[in-house]
């Protein structure tokens, strides 16, 4: 499970099979690059970014993804995926610092 | 007046403090971190050398001025099919003058129904931005855009 | 007197800004892709953990039944703060009624800087979204007082620059640009400042009220730092809240 806040949303919010949607994932994470300095003690903060995402639908992976710490603080990552029945989508992803952590949201066709 | 005296208080306090906080990640972050790449090695690593076709098939969206280097909104869309035998393959996202220039990859596949990658990326200047898409016939497809980076503003 | 050296340096700040047009003014379709963020803003995720944070002290019908408003009449009521509150014997912001709220329920209340405070104070503010905002300052004596507090401060020159908020944000120097930003328009129309805060701070990733956002200006302008949740800051919330009225309520906003 996820330790790590995390949001996925489908658009629009009714859809049914066949369907391609819009789906964004949002997670908090600080996204640090290894360069910035801490302001009061003037010590490097050591990297820290999310490297990687996995889209699984009904246990298919569609999409993965290589994120890079170039992406902005609080990620959000959208893309679009078919309908195609009811289940779960599940997004996983893996921080520079081998965590791994998984978030998963509902997907309900009307018809 | 008791009010007046708070406000005056704090006035006097206020002349201690001695500058105004930078605001702008982009003068302390000059990226040269451990997974620096230059934006021409990144994109040969994925080509294999293979020259992109510039091509309005891609469509790429990003301010022409961006009011903040930190969140930049980038939105790359294919006009391609997404059948299983023809497709696109990936959507990559670079930012040419970044000390890494890669921001993402997406590997997609025909279920994604639709070639289309939107996030937010951080330039620490003005520069291009790139978006590649890797076609399933092992053709490259690319265009760019140049985004003016402001930093400032008040608080 | 006052007025004149007023307006003499209003016009000084004023002469030293260009306007919007000369230099990074941004175009309406940078300013659609920026629009567009707030289809997912991350301040989302932040009131979701807000909404998680009022479940725990039973949620809104708890809240509303501590605030004596129905299921039906919470939102409006939310969309009438600050506002005097009789068993406080004074005028609140959301979040010091939540700390209250918290107290009473026997619970320890977040502190009013906390980030907790923020998702939760930001969450039950959004309950009141596409509400317009209904602050009345003439309800009583209290609020007409920190009216008038507010407008002090607004418009009282100090710090190290002599500078007041009204020299920044005023009718005759919206659009000008100052460290390359242009100076917003933070009374009704379109963006009101009080219907859109809290918001995401993007050069800040993270959430803000806007009496943190009036702290944010106070430190930038040399102007000592007024603590949130005093009597000055409150008051200086029902004068933009004011300044707002009418606007229909967007929480979270987001901003730059
Ligand atoms: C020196 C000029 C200056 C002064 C003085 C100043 N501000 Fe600002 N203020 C700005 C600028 C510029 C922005 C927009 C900056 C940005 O986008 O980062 C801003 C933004 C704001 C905002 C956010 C507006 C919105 O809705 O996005 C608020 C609220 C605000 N100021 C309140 C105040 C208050 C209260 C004071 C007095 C304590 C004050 N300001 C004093 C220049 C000033």
């Amino acid at each position: 499970m996820s330790n790590s806040k995390t949001l996925i949303k489908i658009k629009p919010n009714t859809y049914k099979n066949g369907d391609v949607v819009k789906v964004s994932f949002m997670v908090m994470h600080p996204m640090e690059t290894g360069l910035r300095k801490d302001k009061k003690t003037g010590e490097v903060i050591p990297a820290d970014y999310i490297k990687s995402a996995k889209f699984e639908y009904n246990g298919k992976v569609f999409t993965t993804m290589n994120i890079w710490e170039t992406l902005s603080v609080n990620p959000v990552i959208t893309t679009y995926m078919t309908i195609d029945g009811a289940g779960s989508l599940k997004v996983t992803f893996t921080d520079s610092k081998g965590t791994v952590e998984e978030s998963s949201e509902e997907i309900k066709p009307k018809g | 007046m008791k009010r007046r005296d708070f406000l005056k208080n704090l006035s006097l306090s206020a002349a201690t403090l001695a500058v105004i906080p930078t605001m702008s990640f982009a003068a302390d972050e000059k990226p040269k971190g451990s997974n620096a790449l230059a934006y021409k090695d990144a994109l040969a690593a994925i080509t294999g050398g293979k020259t992109p076709e510039p091509s309005e098939k891609v469509s790429l969206k990003v301010p022409e001025i961006a009011e903040n280097g930190a969140v930049v909104p980038v939105t790359v869309e294919i006009d391609y099919p997404m059948t299983d035998s023809d497709y696109v393959k990936a959507i990559h996202i670079f930012a040419a003058k970044n000390g890494n220039s890669r921001c993402i990859d997406a590997h997609l596949s025909p279920a994604n129904g639709k070639a289309m990658l939107s996030t937010r990326v951080k330039l620490g200047e003005t520069q291009e931005v790139i978006a590649l898409a890797e076609l399933s016939n092992g053709n490259f497809l690319i265009a760019s855009q140049s985004v003016k980076v402001t930093i400032g503003g008040c608080g | 007197m006052r007025k004149v050296l007023q307006i003499a340096l209003s016009v000084l700040v004023a002469s030293s800004l260009a306007y919007g047009s000369e230099q990074f003014s941004m175009s309406d379709a940078d300013r659609a892709l920026y629009e567009e963020l707030l289809d997912n803003n991350p301040a989302d995720m932040m009131l979701a953990s807000g909404s998680e944070h009022l479940d725990a002290l039973g949620g809104t019908a708890s809240l509303a039944k501590y605030l004596e408003q129905s299921k039906d009449s919470l939102a409006s009521y939310l969309a009438g703060f600050p506002r005097y509150i009789d068993k406080y014997k004074s005028v609140v912001s959301i979040d010091q009624m939540l700390q209250a709220f918290m107290h009473d329920s026997g619970k320890k209340p977040y502190a009013l800087k906390s980030s907790d405070m923020f998702d939760i104070s930001s969450y039950v503010k959004s309950i009141a979204n596409e509400q317009p905002i209904n602050i009345d300052i003439n309800a009583n004596e209290h609020m007409k007082k920190a009216y008038a507090l507010g407008k002090e401060v607004f418009n009282t020159r100090r710090g190290g620059r002599g500078l007041s908020c009204y020299n920044c944000h005023n009718p005759g120097v919206v659009g000008r640009i100052l460290r390359t930003q242009p100076l917003p328009d933070i009374s009704a129309k379109g963006n009101a400042s009080a219907a859109t805060w809290p918001a995401y701070r993007m050069t800040k990733s993270n959430l803000a009220t806007l009496q943190k956002r009036f702290q944010g200006c106070m430190e930038n302008a040399l102007l000592a730092v007024i603590p949130l949740g005093s009597k000055e800051m409150t008051a200086l919330e029902v004068y933009f809240t004011h300044e707002a009225k009418g606007a229909p309520i967007a929480i979270p906003g987001l901003k730059r």
